[in-house]
């Protein structure tokens, strides 16, 4: 139990913690700069429970698909597949649905088993051919989007949802957005595989050492194939939300998801070469870029220059690179120290 | 620069002084007044173990670390905020273990690379090029050809054209650190000639090595470090082995190796006719007793390693049977060889023997998943309770099972390494070259608790390139030269017996 308690310790006086500070700054300034009174007297913008709920809300899709990334990066590796596997999934169900003819529950259950298969399409390539991740994403990328595109023709769009799932995505639940029950589910399931289970140890030993992890007789090949179909899971389940929040299927849904997936696991302190991360982190990270997007969309000076979507993109760039500069300062610092006063002779 | 062709006698000043040095890292106190004299024409073994100093030694007269205290004087100046670049202009050349040449490029261009002045556009003289590193080579008696690619070379050959570049640049202190580590037999006394060669011509050779018997042949003096103070430098003459492993360890050393006391019981492990073409393994046969070490000697390439790797499963045998206790086994993977209760510490411990970055806790459970922990849930209480049991058992210095295993010593990370395999109560453990890079009171503890790993009724497979190690621990001895076994020998043979079956020139099978 002592070396539970440590580990959280050591984990939340680390990068999560100056995340953390992060977001509170982001959110209190929001919260003054981006709440106004309109003329009807009415208190609008940011500071309202109906604009956080919002951010919830649109918070949920990028979120899983940054919880299906967290352990495929800590291995080391890399799924820049998930979104377009988004937009498949998403046409899927709606085919399954509209065109097959099935109840809601048995189409949601069939895009899930379609979504793990799909990463289980990446796994194989990955671990049975040795392929590079990102070689082997980056084709799967572009042939699952392509594959929605074909089904749809580029023109199909399947609406007409039922009332009952529009629920999912549009309505509350004990007082949240639905979907965010979804969200948080799974984001304690993976927490849980991460930080609690040989899973997750695996993982991480992974993304350190693979080689010495075969040393140990983990079993290296089962496990990255079991992170890359759980992203083709995660993946499936976000496209269903997408869905549901939009009441619409389309090809092109999820496009340019997985950058903001990745951007949101590397602000949260996972690191790109692998072993270490942590679940809340991404969390922190999902919150801080979504806050950061919304919130710019409130201020009075952005809403006049109707350029929201591109101060948010830059914003988001800027505050990556001020992390992962905060995450290697200490150590650069303590370098220079140690470095001589005295020059050569 | 040219080199001082004469051997100075040594009551003139010393070619390199360093006078009270002290340098801490964080609150870890690495040196804490080290003195050291080099004369001009002296080898001069620098001895200690792990963590005694002698690496930030090493940075600090390469100019790779400053001092905290202390002067350094090079040839009777002292020497202020001393950088790589001055320490080379100085003539302080360092020889490291693993050379850091480019492997693309030839060996005049490599040799080019660190003489010529760093200015990108000049002409380019291909043949002053090529004779320079023809004499250097030639100086040291290298027959190694200049045009050569150095990823064609050997690793000694390697460290020849290293040793080149520094007498090229004039180098006056030579250091190297471990040079003998990867060599072979031949390869060793190849480099010793080179060593006396750079001695009969002034150079002063600062010489650090695990290996008593080679500062004995080699060393005139020898400084010894522990725990970052020197404790005395001593005529090398006139020393035994174990005085001088009394003041490494600061403690009194019976003997180097433990006596045998296990009585092997029954056969354990049988190998017959074993090949695997991957790996270049073939035809070994070789039965195991339970209780029993069996030492696997032979130069370094004869097939030890990959005869572990085929015997864990990591490289699966393609002809031949292996039996475990009766039962014929096929070995696919390692997952398989452990839930048989075969482990194997491997040779490269810091690549495969442990993960550095992780805690001392999750390294020594880390081969014990299924049986800690059988739901998949981590159980930290169990798991540190386990490696605290570890810590205790086998004296792993370290501060706590939560220290990554990357802030250990040698001795200490090779202990984790171990703990990880004895974790899972293994009937055959096969040890690859336990002691390597290993300070000599950790090798003396690592030996006591194979021998008590025997005597609780192991088999042990012992494979190290420490011909006195096989020679003192084994009951049996396997040879083997080009991927076989070519002889078995009882324990109490001799070295030169070993060594002739080992090279293959006795009659085959003699046992």
């Amino acid at each position: 139990m002592n070396t539970a308690k440590r580990d959280w310790k050591a984990l939340l006086t680390r990068h999560e913690m100056l995340l953390l500070y992060v977001l509170i700054a982001e959110w209190l300034f929001f919260y003054f700069a981006g709440t106004t009174t309109n003329r009807r007297g009415v208190v609008v913008g940011f500071g309202t429970m109906d604009r956080q709920f919002d951010i919830l809300r649109h918070s949920c899709e990028i979120g899983l698909l940054a919880l299906a990334l967290t352990p495929v990066i800590i291995t080391a590796g890399i799924d820049l597949s998930v979104g377009s596997l988004l937009g498949l999934c998403a046409i899927l169900f709606g085919q399954l649905w509209h065109d097959g003819g099935l109840p809601i529950p048995v189409a949601a259950g069939l895009t899930l088993a379609l979504g793990a298969l799909a990463g289980g399409l990446n796994a194989t390539l990955i671990t049975a051919l040795r392929l590079p991740p990102l070689i082997v994403t980056l084709g799967t990328y572009s042939l699952f989007r392509g594959l929605a595109e074909a089904i749809t023709r580029g023109s199909i769009t399947y609406t007409g949802f039922p009332e009952t799932f529009l629920f999912v995505g549009q309505e509350r639940w004990l007082g949240l957005p639905t979907q965010a029950w979804i969200f948080f589910v799974v984001a304690l399931a993976v927490w849980l595989l991460v930080h609690r289970t040989t899973f997750g140890r695996t993982f991480r030993t992974i993304g350190l050492a693979p080689e010495g992890a075969r040393y140990a007789g983990l079993p290296v090949e089962r496990r990255l194939a079991l992170v890359y179909v759980l992203a083709g899971l995660i993946a499936a389940i976000a496209a269903i939300i997408y869905t549901a929040r939009l009441g619409q299927a389309k090809a092109d849904a999820g496009t340019g998801y997985e950058l903001f997936a990745i951007t949101a696991v590397v602000l949260g302190g996972t690191s790109i070469f692998g072993g270490t991360g942590s679940v809340h982190g991404t969390l922190l990270g999902v919150a801080a870029i979504a806050v950061l997007k919304n919130g710019l969309a409130c201020l009075p000076v952005v809403m006049g220059m109707n350029a929201a979507e591109e101060m948010s993109g830059l914003l988001t760039g800027a505050l990556l690179l001020l992390a992962l500069t905060a995450s290697v300062l200490p150590k650069i610092l303590a370098n220079f120290r140690s470095r001589p006063h005295a020059p050569a002779p | 620069m040219p080199i001082t062709l004469r051997a100075l006698p040594c009551m003139s000043s010393p070619l390199l002084a360093l006078s009270q040095l002290t340098k801490s890292f964080g609150g870890a106190r690495a040196l804490r007044g080290v003195n050291f004299e080099l004369q001009a024409g002296e080898v001069h073994a620098l001895l200690g173990e792990n963590g005694a100093g002698k690496s930030t030694l090493i940075k600090i007269v390469t100019g790779a670390h400053q001092p905290d205290g202390g002067t350094i004087t090079v040839a009777g100046q002292i020497v202020a905020g001393l950088t790589p670049a001055a320490a080379h202009a100085l003539g302080i050349a360092c020889i490291y273990q693993q050379p850091a040449l480019f492997p693309d490029l030839t060996v005049a261009e490599n040799i080019a690379l660190r003489l010529e002045p760093g200015s990108a556009l000049r002409r380019v003289d291909w043949p002053a090029r090529r004779t320079r590193a023809h004499d250097l080579l030639a100086r040291i008696g290298a027959s190694i050809a200049p045009t050569a690619e150095v990823r064609t070379l050997s690793m000694p050959e390697q460290q020849l054209v290293e040793i080149a570049c520094a007498l090229g640049a004039g180098a006056r202190i030579v250091i190297m650190d471990e040079p003998t580590a990867s060599l072979t037999h031949k390869e060793q006394h190849l480099l010793y000639a080179v060593v006396r060669d750079l001695r009969a011509h002034g150079v002063g050779v600062i010489y650090i090595s695990h290996r008593l018997e080679e500062i004995f042949m080699l060393a005139d003096r020898v400084t010894v470090l522990r725990d970052g103070q020197s404790v005395g430098t001593h005529p090398v003459d006139g020393l035994t082995e174990t005085a001088l492993i009394r003041l490494m360890v600061g403690r009194e050393m019976t003997q180097i190796y433990p006596p045998a006391e296990s009585v092997p019981g029954e056969t354990l492990l049988t190998v017959r006719d074993v090949g695997c073409a991957a790996s270049g393994v073939k035809h070994v046969s070789f039965d195991v007793r339970a209780g029993e070490i069996f030492g696997l000697g032979g130069l370094v390439g004869a097939g030890r390693t990959e005869l572990a790797r085929v015997l864990f499963g990591l490289t699966p045998a393609d002809s031949g049977e292996i039996t475990l206790a009766g039962r014929r086994l096929t070995l696919r993977s390692p997952q398989e060889a452990i839930a048989h209760g075969i482990a194997y510490v491997p040779e490269d411990r810091r690549r495969h023997g442990v993960v550095l970055d992780l805690p001392i806790a999750h390294n020594v459970t880390m081969a014990l998943h299924r049986h800690l922990f059988p739901t998949s849930w981590l159980r930290f209480g169990a798991e540190r309770s386990l490696a605290l049991e570890f810590i205790r058992d086998l004296a792993v210095k370290c501060a706590g099972p939560a220290a990554p295993v990357g802030s250990l010593s040698g001795g200490n990370q090779q202990k984790v390494s171990l703990a990880r395999w004895l974790a899972t109560k293994p009937r055959l453990l096969i040890l690859d070259e336990p002691t390597q890079g290993v300070d000599v009171g950790a090798k003396g503890e690592i030996h006591r608790i194979i021998r008590r790993l025997a005597r609780e009724g192991l088999a042990v497979i012992l494979i190290s390139s420490d011909l006195p190690e096989v020679l003192g621990m084994s009951d049996r001895i396997g040879v083997m030269a080009g991927g076989t076994l070519t002889a078995i020998l009882p324990g109490h043979s001799d070295a030169p017996t070993v060594m002739a079956a080992a090279l293959g020139s006795t009659e085959k099978g003699a046992a």
